[in-house]
């Protein structure tokens, strides 16, 4: 057996097949929030080339999801790309945890996995277990969600021109339940439920007051509340 | 129009998924820094789901019959005894679409 330099032990079609398994379940779970996001699209009057578009180029659920709430209230071009830049703010942390991990890679592999670096894709990436990434399970699991998130779209726009009224079934719900299976098993620590908390609490303060700027305020009040528990808590020992 | 409006979107996500995979960016992350971005994911969910739980339409919502409310709980304890993410998805959004469209409407 010839060894590389590269610790990957198992062969790249092995790695892409465990990255596209780990990923079925959220790629499944996802199915309805696409199909959501397709049909809403033809709601606020976009073509089913556009709104398939939206899930091609922009891939990032929450943004699609807003943005298309701003549309069909005929917001304008600013305030659709100020939230945009709010609602995606979370990705620069995403990119920064894996800096250290995607940046040696060659510039296709960092525009490959920065394009598919979802929540979904950063949570079955670990970003400080002191390995390095396995580019090719990232690459099965982020590119598998990619194609299920866009076959939902799709149907989405297939159901939405055919049946009216089908984003009043409550779908958006499937954005709860996803979300809800991916937090509970992060919650570790005492730190990280201190960061839900508060993450929780100025989110929905923020709904209430409809503070533009709320969800990036409670993003950071959760990751600071997390944070300062955890260093209280070492300060103490 | 929209046009304009999804390339600009695509840029501006692209951009912010990509920006700190760039070698080049003369950026480098102390130990603290790390550990205060460890906190964003969880922070990001619980700030997504939890407006769309407790609120409709900026009031708050008290009621207990909230089909939102009790499928969110039904998630968390699913996940909790069966570790099962699919498991939990499909249960929860079942009882949801119960509760909603059935028991509470």
């Amino acid at each position: 057996m010839s060894h590389t330099v590269d610790s990957n032990s198992k062969p790249p079609s092995k790695e892409l097949w465990l990255g596209t398994i780990a990923m079925t379940p959220l790629s499944i779970a996802v199915a309805p929030w696409g199909f959501l996001v397709g049909a809403y699209a033809l709601e606020v009057g976009l073509s089913p080339l556009e709104a398939q578009s939206l899930s091609l180029f922009v891939f990032a659920g929450t943004s699609q999801l807003v943005a298309l709430g701003l549309l069909q209230a005929q917001a304008g071009f600013v305030a659709i790309m100020l939230t945009t830049a709010l609602i995606t703010s979370r990705h620069l942390l995403y990119s920064m945890a894996l800096r250290d991990k995607i940046s040696p890679l060659p510039a296709r592999w960092r525009y490959g996995l920065g394009f598919l670096l979802t929540d979904e894709l950063f949570v079955h990436t670990p970003s400080n277990d002191g390995k390095p990434l396995n580019k090719w399970y990232a690459l099965g699991a982020g590119l598998s969600f990619y194609i299920a998130w866009n076959l939902a779209t799709l149907l989405g726009i297939l159901a939405g021109s055919a049946i009216p009224n089908l984003t009043e079934l409550g779908l958006e719900f499937a954005v709860v339940a996803t979300f809800t299976a991916m937090l509970v098993p992060m919650i570790r620590s005492l730190a990280i439920a201190c960061c839900c908390a508060t993450a929780s609490t100025v989110a929905v303060l923020a709904a209430v007051m409809d503070w533009q700027a709320g969800l990036l305020l409670a993003i950071l009040s959760g990751m600071f509340a997390g944070f300062i528990f955890e260093q209280a808590q070492e300060y103490l020992q | 129009m929209i046009a304009l409006t999804l390339a600009a979107m695509a840029l501006l996500v692209f951009a912010s998924r990509y920006l700190f995979l760039e070698p080049r960016l003369p950026i480098e992350l102390g130990p603290k820094l790390r550990r205060l971005m460890s906190y964003a994911t969880p922070a990001v969910l619980s700030a997504v789901i939890a407006p769309m739980v407790l609120s409709h339409q900026g009031e708050l919502v008290t009621d207990w019959q909230n089909p939102y409310l009790l499928g969110a709980i039904a998630a968390v304890l699913i996940m909790l005894l069966s570790k099962n993410t699919l498991l939990s998805t499909v249960l929860s959004m079942l009882l949801f679409v119960i509760l909603k469209f059935w028991l509470f409407a």
